[in-house]
């Protein structure tokens, strides 16, 4: 079954594109990574389907139903958090919990007490008095309070340091074991990767590609950069490499293939320095996704 | 409910502020009033004034050596105050979420925005009603020593109605305000604009004949205090108008509200 089913959604503010003929699915229990440098149209894509704002035209569905005529239905089972949360300044942690599980029908209160527990997030504190990566915990709490069987996160890990990050990705897998379906963007390719079964890739408001995460992960391009006095520039260009750029005493290019067969073309150049590396998603989308 | 619960919370320090403050002004105003009680002196000072001053401050009909008299003058700015009130209260109870951001957090709870509007609605309407408690308790209160006769009681009475309907009007224009412009910095000020707009209106329409029939565009002049006082009743197609406007611009607020996108 379809859990969010997206068709020709399109969204103007005024005159500026925000998305256009947007379309694509996500299966029920999938982690899915919705991918795109800011500004691409990711964040408009999620508020509309929350009812924040409403598309030009299409349409798009959550459990079936469409989200802006059944929005305040479907929104029981979703969970949200956004890239930034604003919470009142005024409000102590804990009644902003108590505020948020109060709008739907059960308790949460022992769900709300395991998740600050992880998080290690002070119930006795009020909002204006948190950290930046403090708020952002107690979005996470407040986005999962209520055990939702979709899980919308809109760059959810900026603010977050490292050992919170996999605390929190652990939480997101837990859920997602237990049913949950996860949808999720980001513009940081290596942390959807490992995280998810599919993607999509938003540029400039346009779906591009959706594609399985093991697809991506076999079109595995790296970036070389060797340098070297007298590199060979003919032999340089084996199959596999793309975008070879010279410079004065190094080069650099990107290579799609057997790594080892890289390694051993490269070993034939006589080369002072090399460097391999994950090309940016910007690069990606550059060379890959042309 | 929990809508109406945490509005109320978070509204209570401005309503604790602003009846403070309403207190303090009505105490102001009537300690001015010793000196007119009873004293035909102020009352010839009164009546050598220029009629065209008298009217500007609806002033003219007044007779201000007596507690009704001296009160009904009060009114056009109790109505002034409480209009301020009421128009500010119905933009930042809406606009407030969109100015902290905390609508994307409020409306993505499963709740749709007419429920969000009636529960926000509810509790500005409870606010006036206790801002308007205040001040005419306070103008009963603070009267008590004049032994005033059951005519100012009456007319006490008529004030409580007409500046309710009057508080109604500019909360709804206030609510419309934070719907209908998207610039939630702005429509505050556009806000105080129509009120204070309106009040000019007002005193014109009273200084010129000319621009008579204006005196339906501005409610500053659908209950005045001084006719209240002389015809013992509220003039029903004012009330009517009133409430025309109330369910135009309440109508208007939902409407809006309901199909417009909302500010990250």
């Amino acid at each position: 079954m379809d859990i969010i089913e997206i068709s020709n959604l399109t969204k103007y503010y005024g005159k500026v594109k925000g998305i256009e003929n947007v379309s694509f699915n996500v299966k029920e229990g999938e982690i899915f990574g919705f991918i795109g440098p800011n500004g691409a149209g990711k964040s408009t894509t999620i508020r509309t389907l929350l009812g924040l704002i409403f598309p030009t035209s299409g349409s798009a569905k959550l459990f079936g139903k469409d989200c802006i005529e059944f929005g305040s239905d479907i929104r029981s089972a979703i969970g949200y958090l956004p890239s930034e949360v604003f919470y009142y300044e005024k409000m102590k942690v804990k009644d902003l919990l108590k505020y948020s599980a109060s709008f739907y029908k059960k308790d949460c209160t022992k769900r709300i007490n395991e998740l600050s527990e992880i998080m290690e997030l002070n119930l006795n504190r009020r909002i204006e008095d948190l950290s930046y990566g403090n708020k952002k915990k107690v979005g996470i709490v407040q986005g999962l309070l209520h055990e939702p069987k979709l899980i919308m996160l809109d760059e959810p890990t900026s603010g977050l340091d490292p050992l919170m990050q996999q605390k929190f990705f652990d939480i997101i897998s837990e859920e997602n074991k237990k049913g949950a379906t996860v949808f999720f963007s980001s513009h940081i390719l290596s942390e959807v990767q490992h995280l998810c079964n599919r993607v999509a890739i938003i540029k400039e408001g346009h779906v591009i590609k959706v594609e399985d995460i093991k697809t991506l992960r076999e079109d595995n391009y790296k970036k070389v950069t060797i340098k070297g006095n007298s590199l060979d520039y003919v032999r340089l260009n084996f199959e596999g490499v793309s975008q070879l750029v010279k410079y004065d005493h190094s080069s650099s290019f990107f290579y799609k293939g057997d790594v080892k067969f890289l390694i051993e073309a490269v070993a034939e150049q006589e080369i002072q320095d090399i460097l391999i590396e994950d090309p940016s998603l910007e690069e990606i989308f550059m060379h890959y996704y042309k | 409910m929990n809508i109406i619960t945490r509005e109320l919370r978070s509204n209570l320090k401005s309503l604790l502020i602003w009846s403070g403050s309403l207190i303090a002004v009505i105490v102001m105003m009537l300690s001015e009033f010793s000196a007119y009680y009873n004293n035909p002196d102020m009352a010839q000072i009164m009546e050598s004034m220029p009629k065209a001053l008298m009217d500007a401050f609806s002033m003219s009909n007044a007779n201000l050596t007596t507690v009704s008299g001296y009160v009904s003058i009060t009114v056009v700015y109790v109505n002034l105050m409480l209009g301020i009130y009421a128009v500010l209260l119905g933009n930042s109870i809406i606009a407030k979420e969109e100015r902290d951001k905390t609508a994307g957090f409020l409306m993505t709870m499963p709740v749709t925005r007419t429920k969000v509007l009636i529960g926000k609605i509810t509790v500005a309407i409870f606010n006036c009603m206790i801002v308007l408690a205040v001040v005419i308790g306070s103008l009963y209160i603070f009267t008590l020593k004049y032994n005033p006769d059951q005519e100012f009681y009456r007319f006490l009475w008529l004030i409580t109605i007409t500046t309710g309907i009057f508080e109604a009007v500019f909360l709804s224009i206030g609510l419309f305000l934070a719907s209908a412009v998207k610039r939630y910095k702005v429509s505050s000020g556009i806000g105080l604009g129509i009120l204070f707009a309106l009040y000019v209106l007002s005193v014109l329409v009273s200084l010129s004949n000319k621009i008579d029939f204006l005196k339906y565009a501005t409610p500053f002049k659908y209950f005045e205090a001084s006719k209240l006082l002389q015809n013992d009743s509220i003039e029903g197609q004012y009330l009517n108008l009133s409430l025309a406007w109330i369910v135009l611009f309440m109508f208007l607020t939902f409407r809006i509200y309901n199909s417009r996108d909302l500010r990250d």
